[in-house]
């Protein structure tokens, strides 16, 4: 079957009433996460994980996917009225989108950004649709060696080149690795770092992790702050949310040039989403005709950035459901998502769960549709969500957490591991520690540990099976790089 | 709380895990790699990192929020931190005794009164309705197995 005829059926499947309430579900609870502050999608899809086995996987990958894309959409309204960018991508909305509301323009500003999410997402889903067969076909050459290397790429490159230090970035893999140990080991049944504790012998579940840093840490730390006593200043929503034709003029070129920054970055393994939308950013204070504007309220600088945004956002999914490799935080818990339906991931994945493959990929066109109706008509709900005051909007997500990880084995143990997890937490964003690359650490640790016993075993204990495959080698290069190129950059440039 | 503080827990972090991999058992079957090598190799790499961490620490080169003036806590952040644990606490004490809601309640107004709330009826109101919602939703509606809701249905 062609990938087109896979997507036909994908659309059948998607379209199906169930599957879409589950699609517009998910881009609801994704707009709601998105507009309010420090609920990102990666703790949603957590807290969701272990409430939602009941449903078939595929219904709710589709909702998965609704709030990973629904989240991106929303965080426009939070950075544009409250100029609260919920994540870093966010930033430079942030600041034109709350420059042009102050202006009264808020209404031009959410329209564009809306729209340019929608062709930005549009267009980062055709992309996906169209490469990630040829990724496939590529990776089914890759061995036991070649996906350790890879792992250990990806590894790398989100602890080295995400957040403020390399060092603490390596830290918090190396944490999140250590976690991911814990344990039974599959290949001789030994327990390791389990202290002698029988309910550690499973592991440490991925969503107690997760929920207890993002969804526990963050509100630790805010609480330790003692600044969020009370809801944050929202921007009257002012302006109509009709573009005029000079804002039609000003926006479309930035959604394109947005979007063909934001999927290939996104696609890579630590390409993420602030890279595409900083450059997008100012290629459009380059190529604007009124660069006077920006940093004053400039429509192409909520335009182009909010679309890089968003194509970056389908690009994360390409690695993950090519690959099986998890290049952001949501991504790595949508990962654990599969594994919980003991569906495996990988290159494989496309031709053994091909129906849900598909079906998500349908359902993520159909999502961008979902979103645009959500998202603009509704603003006025949205605006009204940013005023619940915090400790009640604090006390909610505590309590959906608690009970998101009771409600998963009727453990009073992990609930007790999310309480040490979130002071693991609210450490790591007191002293500027990346959480993503304890969560990747978490995942990927068990999983590279895997594939390296199994290349070794099919090399015979040839560690050298590493170095002479050449795809294994230039992998293990392009690590080796990243880990030391920024550091030879530095010693070069200062000189 | 301080970066060489973090990196004293990290080093001690790293002695704990050192001697459970001396503790791993020796497996009887025949392996190219056995079960200790890369617990052994991160425990290695996370004490080379500590150790670097440590020494940045102490040459003032790491970071704390704490110390930036629009980050900096407002006086009382240990007892906020102090309600919120609680009601974590509160939940994990009672839930097996006293079913779902009453803890979810507790701990909701614990994490409240960490955000400033006051512990008063309103407050028992909000989150007694939110974890009863929660209970509703999940328990009774997608059938989550958060056991019964009050005490009298145990």
């Amino acid at each position: 079957m062609s990938s087109l005829d896979a997507l036909l059926a994908g659309f059948g499947n998607a379209l199906q009433p169930v599957t879409l309430m589950w699609g517009f579900v998910g881009c609801f609870v994704g707009t709601l996460v998105g507009v309010l502050p420090g609920i990102g999608p990666a703790l949603t899809i957590a807290l969701l994980l272990p409430l939602t086995y009941h449903v078939p996987a595929t219904s709710m990958f589709v909702m998965f996917a609704g709030i990973y894309y629904g989240a991106a959409y929303g965080g426009s309204t939070t950075s544009i009225l409250i100029k609260t960018p919920g994540e870093a991508s966010s930033m430079m909305t942030a600041l034109e989108g709350n420059k042009m509301a102050r202006r009264g323009r808020a209404g031009q500003a959410l329209a564009t950004a809306a729209i340019g999410s929608f062709v930005a997402g549009t267009i980062g889903t055709l992309a996906l649709t169209f490469f990630a067969p040829m990724v496939v076909e590529a990776a089914l050459a890759f061995g036991p060696a070649e996906y350790f290397s890879l792992m250990v790429l990806s590894v790398v490159a989100v602890s080295a080149v995400l957040g403020n230090s390399m060092l603490r970035g390596l830290i918090a893999l190396g944490l999140g690795a250590l976690l991911g140990l814990v344990g039974i080991d599959l290949q001789t049944g030994q327990p390791r770092f389990t202290f002698g504790q029988a309910s550690l012998l499973d592991g440490i579940e991925v969503t107690v992790a997760a929920v207890g840093i993002f969804a526990v840490g963050e509100a630790l730390y805010l609480a330790w702050q003692g600044r969020e006593s009370k809801a944050g200043e929202v921007m009257k929503l002012s302006g109509s949310l009709w573009m005029s034709k000079s804002d039609w003029a000003r926006s479309w070129k930035a959604w394109f040039r947005g979007a063909f920054y934001g999927f290939p970055i996104g696609a890579m393994p630590a390409g993420g989403a602030e890279l595409p939308t900083l450059l997008s950013y100012y290629t459009e204070k380059k190529l604007s005709k009124h660069p006077e504007e920006f940093g004053h309220g400039a429509i192409e600088g909520v335009a182009g950035p909010e679309a890089a945004n968003n194509a970056a956002a389908a690009g994360v999914l390409m690695p993950l459901l090519t690959l099986g490799i998890p290049t952001s935080a949501t991504a790595a818990i949508m990962l654990s998502a599969f594994e919980g339906y003991g569906i495996q991931t990988g290159p494989q994945l496309f031709a053994s769960q091909s129906s849900l493959v598909w079906t998500l990929i349908a359902s993520l066109y159909i999502g961008n549709i979902i979103l645009l109706v959500l998202n603009l008509p509704l603003v006025g709900l949205w605006v009204k969500l940013l005023k619940i005051p915090p400790p009640w909007l604090y006390a909610g997500i505590i309590v959906i957490s608690t009970a998101g990880v009771y409600g998963a084995g009727n453990s009073v143990f992990n609930v007790g591991l999310l309480y040490v997890f979130g002071l693991i937490g609210y450490a790591m964003r007191r002293f500027d520690f990346p959480a993503a690359p304890l969560i990747v650490g978490l995942i990927l640790a068990p999983m590279a540990e895997q594939s390296m016993r199994q290349a070794l075993t099919i090399s015979m204990g040839e560690w050298s099976t590493f170095v002479t495959r050449p795809l294994s080698a230039s992998l293990l290069a392009i690590a080796a790089l990243l880990l030391i190129g920024p550091a030879l950059w530095r010693k070069v440039s200062s000189r | 709380m301080t970066p060489l503080r973090i990196a004293f827990v990290l080093a001690a972090l790293c002695g704990v895990a050192a001697w459970q991999v001396s503790v791993i058992p020796t497996s009887l079957m025949q392996m190219t790699v056995g079960a200790s090598l890369v617990p052994a190799a991160v425990v290695a790499g996370l004490s080379v990192l500590a150790l670097l961490y440590g020494i940045s620490a102490w040459r003032g080169g790491q970071a704390d929020e704490s110390l930036q003036e629009d980050q900096s806590p407002l006086p009382g952040a240990n007892r906020r931190l102090l309600f919120l644990l609680g009601g974590g606490l509160a939940f994990m004490g009672l839930v097996v005794p006293l079913g779902f809601i009453l803890p979810a309640t507790l701990c909701g107004m614990g994490v409240a009164r960490a955000f400033d709330a006051p512990l008063n009826f309103k407050s028992f109101t909000l989150c007694g309705l939110i974890a009863a919602v929660f209970w509703v939703v999940f328990a009774h509606v997608l059938g989550v197995g958060l056991g019964p809701g009050l005490p009298w249905l145990i």
